[in-house]
Parts: structure tokens; C-alpha cells; sequence
């Protein structure tokens, strides 16, 4: 017992997301310390490390993109989940439960390609194509952690005279919260990946090295970029990590 | 006080409830009874509109429940169910507290009246105001359940088996905690439940339904001694009808003053059930009892044709 709680603890440590973080920075300001590494990699090729743009910038970009993305769809994906677990929206669930799978079988680079005519080259067309690609964990997150409340519950709180908004605000989204949490973390490790496709429209970012390096032939450039990305999502993971709840309650 | 007059309710092509009209005064404690599916807990969720009735109307303290706003009015009642719907992010203090705050209570007295409710239900304050839901044992939720619909002071209580699934002590601890509540509150109390015991032991009136109707309602001795059909006959218990109505009477209606002669050997309290004599004379093998008061003093006599032949009589 006293292990699972000391595991726990540990899972929810600061250290992690912190050691993470450390290694993605380094990795960002010394690339070059690895030139002999990439040079083995690369032996033809006359530079090896990706160098069009400073990492740290790319990171930057990177991070915008993938939280303007998740930010939005957690304002739609957790709103409409909401909405179609109300009496008065309940007819849409299966709707909206549809949209979102619909939305996740569409290839985001399917997306980029209809949306850039639409939208222009550049940031938006890939926040639209991730932005759609992380709904499908939030919404059914929600509507699963919203559905899986003890019926009980939510009858005592309707017949002790909680209104509808208290009832959503003090009880079916605390006690959803870790499951709502849960479809965040998942959509979002998923487009810090994804987003680097969006360097393939113009929108600068940490795919940058990726493109750069299959376009080139230049191996060393493609492992930079997802050495980084890789990095990055490993410490958004475990901030993740450390914001959920030890266990289930 | 509250009135269901012609009430009806559907659902869809199903009748659930079927134009029944029942009245429960200020004070009183209503149970109903049924079989599975007969429309209990519909009735019940009717009166605080968890439940919209089809037909009919209901009223409170003479006021139709459609003229208040749902919530005003579920405010007003107090709320628990076999489930406690506790709710489980919450401590027991904060669960109990849960009407008092949203009627906008002071904190101050919101506090005071939850120490003052938990030490009503025997949960001493200082071992379980802070405890979660899911650390409490099935009776302990039960007794928080309780205490969360008690907490407003509200005139009227619904209870939907709130101590179902209970082991038979425990349960008949808070029925008679309940009964003792209700002796100091004068709530008036609707209460539905599947246990006939335990129906008998609370109601001041009894109504058994039957596929969404009210086939009779009374005082349990009424329904026990006069059973409308033979439906009502073998709810309450049948052949064990005996046995039941014994258990609602007092030894003190049975007994006769002391007699000259010698003091029978074993003893009964004169507020245990004939049911309770009738046990004590069958274990002991004995004809004659001696009636005790509060402090032990023999008060009176109990014979056994006294107890059968009385009975034989009403
Ligand atoms: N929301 C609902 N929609 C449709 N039918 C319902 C609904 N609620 C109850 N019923 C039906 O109404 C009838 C009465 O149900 P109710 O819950 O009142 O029974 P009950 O007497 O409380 O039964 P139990 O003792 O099993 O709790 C049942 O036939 C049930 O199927
Ligand atoms: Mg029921």
C-alpha cells in the first residue's frame, strides 16, 4: 500500500516534466555539440546540423501552433459534449459522438490540402487540420467521463435542488475532470507530432529539419527535428503526468 | 401536509402511476408498499418534480408544486435514496451542508448545523466531517444520506428505501433512529420501501399500491386485521399476519395488574412487543410473565391466554 502511494507521489513529482523539459532545451541550444554524432550519420552531406533556423524558434513556433490548436479544441470538443449531455441537446449525441470520430478518420494531411486553398499558406491551415485531429479524444473523453457519474449522484443533486448550472460546475466536471483530462493529454501528445506536417505548407515549425532533410537527403537534419519533437512531447506528457490525479477515486 | 389528487402519470404508452389520490397530514409518516414496478418511487419523484405528473394535481401545504420554481421547491424537501448519491468528491461535512449553501446560509450556521445534524445520526464530528464518501461503510453513507436531507430543517422528507441494502441490525437501528427523529421533528415523511417489517415498524399510515393504483391505505393494524383483498392479505404477510400485528403492540396493552400470587420467573419490558412476550414465553417455556418498567420493577402480569385469548377478541 504504502508503495503504491510512494509510486504514485513519484509520478507526480515535479522532477520529471523538469528533467524533460532541461534536455529539450539543451538540445535546442547545443545541437552542435552532437556534430560528430550527425557527421557519422552523415558523412556526404557538407552541413549536419540543420541550421535555416534556430531550434529555439522552431520550438517556439511549435508550441504556438499545438496550443492554439488544443485550446480551441477544447473549448469546442469539451463545450459540445457538454451541450449534447444536456436534456435539451441530448437528441445530437450521436451526431456529435460521429462528428468527432469522422473527424480524427480524416487524414490531417488530407486537411492541409483542402484547407490551404481556403486558408493561404502558412499557420492556419495546420492549426484547423490539428485542431480537428485532437477533437475526437476530448469529446469522447467528456462524454465519457460526464456518462460514467453515478445516476445517483446526479438524482440527489437535482432533488436537493441543485440548478443545472450547479450541477455541471460543482459536480459533472469535477468528477469528470480527470477523464476530460486524460483526452487533452492524448490529443495533444498525438499534435506535437503531427503539427510538424505543417511545415510541408509554410508554417515554420519544428518539421522544418524533417522536410528539410527528406527533401536533401539529409538524415542527420530529419533525426534533429524528431529528436526534438520527441523531447518536447515527452515533457508536455509528463506535465501532463504530474496535473492528473494520483488514482481513480 | 401533502395532497396528490387524481394523479396519473404515463410514460408513453405505459401507465406507471393511475389516478391515485392519497393525503398526508402535517407530522404524519407515509409508507408505501408494492411490489417491483408498481410506481413507488414515481409517486415520490412527483412530489418534488423529478417527475412531471400527466393528469391530476399535487399540492403542498394547499399550494399546487406547479407554482413554485423546481428547484425553490426541492429546497424545501429533504431528498435521500437507496444510493445516497453522496457525492464523491465532496466530505461528508461538505455533503451534508449541500442544501444549507445553496439556500445561501451563513458559513457560521451552515457549520453548526451540520455538527448538530452528524451528532443527531451518531457520527461523531470529529471522525468523519472530513472523511470522503468512499471511506464510509454502506450504513455510515446511509446515515450521511439522511443527515443531507434533514440538513434545511426542511417540513417534509421523501425517503426511496434509504435503508435498502442495509444487514438487518444496522437497518434496525436507523429505523428506529428515524422513528425517534420523527417523535422530536414531526417531519412529515413519505417513505417508500420493499421490507413489510419495516414498513409495519415506521408507518403511521400505510398505502399499498398495485400496478400504479392504491388498492388501501389506513394504520397498519387497520390493514393487517382488514385487508381489502387478498392481494393487500399476502403483502403484509399472510399466515404471519398474526405474527406482524403482534409485533405493533405493546406488552403494556396486554397486562394485568399484579396478582396475589408468586411473581412469575422470567421477566419482559412493558414497551417490548407482544411478538417480543410471545418469543420469550415460547423460549422459556413458561405460561406467565412478569412485566417490568424502566428500572426492572414488576408492574404487572402477562399470561399466555391473556396474549393469544385478547388478541382472539379485538
Ligand atoms: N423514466 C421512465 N421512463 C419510462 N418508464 C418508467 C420510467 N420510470 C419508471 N418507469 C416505469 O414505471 C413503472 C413504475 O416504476 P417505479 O420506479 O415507480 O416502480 P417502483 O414501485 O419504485 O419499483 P421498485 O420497487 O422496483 O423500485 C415501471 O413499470 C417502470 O418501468
Ligand atoms: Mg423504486
Amino acid at each position: 500500500m504504502s508503495e503504491a502511494i510512494a509510486k504514485a507521489r513519484a509520478g507526480r513529482a515535479w522532477w520529471v516534466p523538469a528533467v524533460w523539459g532541461a534536455l529539450l532545451l539543451a538540445a535546442c541550444l547545443g545541437m552542435g555539440a552532437l556534430e560528430g554524432l550527425f557527421r557519422w550519420v552523415e558523412p556526404d552531406s557538407r552541413a549536419v546540423i540543420y541550421a535555416r533556423a534556430d531550434f529555439l524558434t522552431l520550438l517556439g513556433r511549435h508550441l504556438l501552433v499545438v496550443g492554439v490548436a488544443a485550446l480551441a479544441a477544447v473549448a469546442i470538443g469539451v463545450g459540445a459534449a457538454v451541450a449534447v449531455t444536456r436534456r435539451a441537446g441530448r437528441d445530437f449525441l450521436p451526431l456529435v459522438a460521429q462528428l468527432a470520430s469522422i473527424g480524427q478518420t480524416f487524414p490531417p494531411v488530407a486537411v492541409l490540402a483542402l484547407a490551404v486553398p481556403v486558408l493561404g499558406f502558412g499557420t492556419l491551415p495546420i492549426i484547423v487540420a490539428l485542431l480537428l485531429y485532437g477533437l475526437l479524444p476530448i469529446v469522447r473523453n467528456t462524454l465519457a467521463g460526464i456518462e460514467g457519474i453515478d445516476p445517483g449522484v446526479r438524482e440527489a443533486a437535482r432533488g436537493m435542488g441543485m440548478t443545472g448550472g450547479q450541477l455541471l460546475r460543482q459536480v459533472e466536471l469535477p468528477l469528470a475532470a480527470p477523464v476530460i483530462l486524460a483526452g487533452i493529454r492524448t490529443s495533444v501528445t498525438i499534435n506535437i507530432a503531427t503539427a510538424a506536417i505543417g511545415a510541408t505548407v509554410g508554417a515554420s515549425n519544428l518539421g522544418d529539419p524533417i522536410i528539410s532533410g527528406i527533401v536533401n537527403g539529409n538524415t542527420a537534419y530529419v533525426l534533429q527535428g524528431a529528436l526534438l519533437i520527441g523531447l518536447l512531447a515527452l515533457t508536455v506528457d509528463s506535465v501532463f503526468a504530474r496535473l492528473q490525479p494520483a488514482g481513480p477515486r | 401536509m401533502i395532497d396528490l389528487i387524481h394523479v396519473t402519470k404515463r410514460f408513453g404508452a405505459t401507465t406507471a402511476v393511475d389516478d391515485i389520490s392519497l393525503s398526508v397530514a402535517q407530522g404524519e409518516l407515509c409508507v408505501l408498499v408494492g411490489t417491483s414496478g408498481c410506481g413507488k418511487s414515481t409517486t415520490l419523484r412527483m412530489i418534488n418534480r423529478l417527475i412531471e405528473h400527466s393528469d391530476g394535481e399535487i399540492h403542498i401545504d394547499g399550494q399546487q408544486i406547479r407554482a413554485f420554481r423546481e428547484e425553490t421547491l426541492r429546497r424545501r424537501m429533504g431528498y435521500a435514496i437507496q444510493s445516497t448519491g453522496l457525492f464523491p468528491h465532496w466530505t461528508v461535512a461538505r455533503n451534508i451542508g449541500l442544501v444549507p449553501r445553496l439556500l445561501k446560509w451563513p458559513q457560521a450556521r451552515i457549520r453548526e448545523r451540520v455538527e448538530e445534524l452528524m451528532t443527531l445520526l451518531g457520527l461523531p464530528v470529529s471522525e468523519f466531517a472530513d472523511k470522503y464518501p468512499r471511506q464510509l461503510s454502506g450504513g455510515q453513507a446511509q446515515r450521511v444520506g439522511v443527515a443531507r436531507a434533514l440538513a434545511a430543517d426542511p417540513d417534509i422528507l421523501l425517503m426511496d428505501e434509504p435503508f435498502g441494502a442495509l444487514d438487518p441490525i444496522t437497518r434496525e437501528t436507523l429505523q428506529e433512529e428515524l422513528r425517534a427523529l420523527q417523535g422530536r421533528l414531526h417531519k412529515t415523511i413519505v417513505f417508500v420501501t420493499h421490507d413489510m417489517d419495516e414498513a409495519l415498524r415506521l408507518a403511521d399510515r400505510l398505502v399499498v399500491m398495485d400496478q400504479g393504483r392504491i388498492k388501501q391505505q389506513g394504520h397498519p393494524l387497520e390493514l393487517l386485521r382488514e385487508p381489502a383483498d387478498a392481494f393487500v392479505e399476502s403483502l403484509l404477510g399472510g399466515e404471519d399476519r398474526g405474527l406482524k400485528e403482534a409485533a405493533l403492540l405493546p406488552v403494556s396493552e396486554r397486562m394485568l395488574p399484579l396478582s396475589p400470587r408468586l411473581l412469575a420467573r422470567e421477566r419482559v419490558a412493558h414497551d417490548a412487543s407482544l411478538r417480543e412476550a410471545l418469543s420469550i414465553m415460547l423460549w422459556r417455556h413458561a405460561e406467565r410473565l412478569t412485566v417490568v418498567d424502566d428500572e426492572d420493577l414488576p408492574i404487572g402480569e402477562l399470561s399466555l391466554r391473556r396474549l393469544v385469548g385478547a388478541k382472539a377478541h379485538e
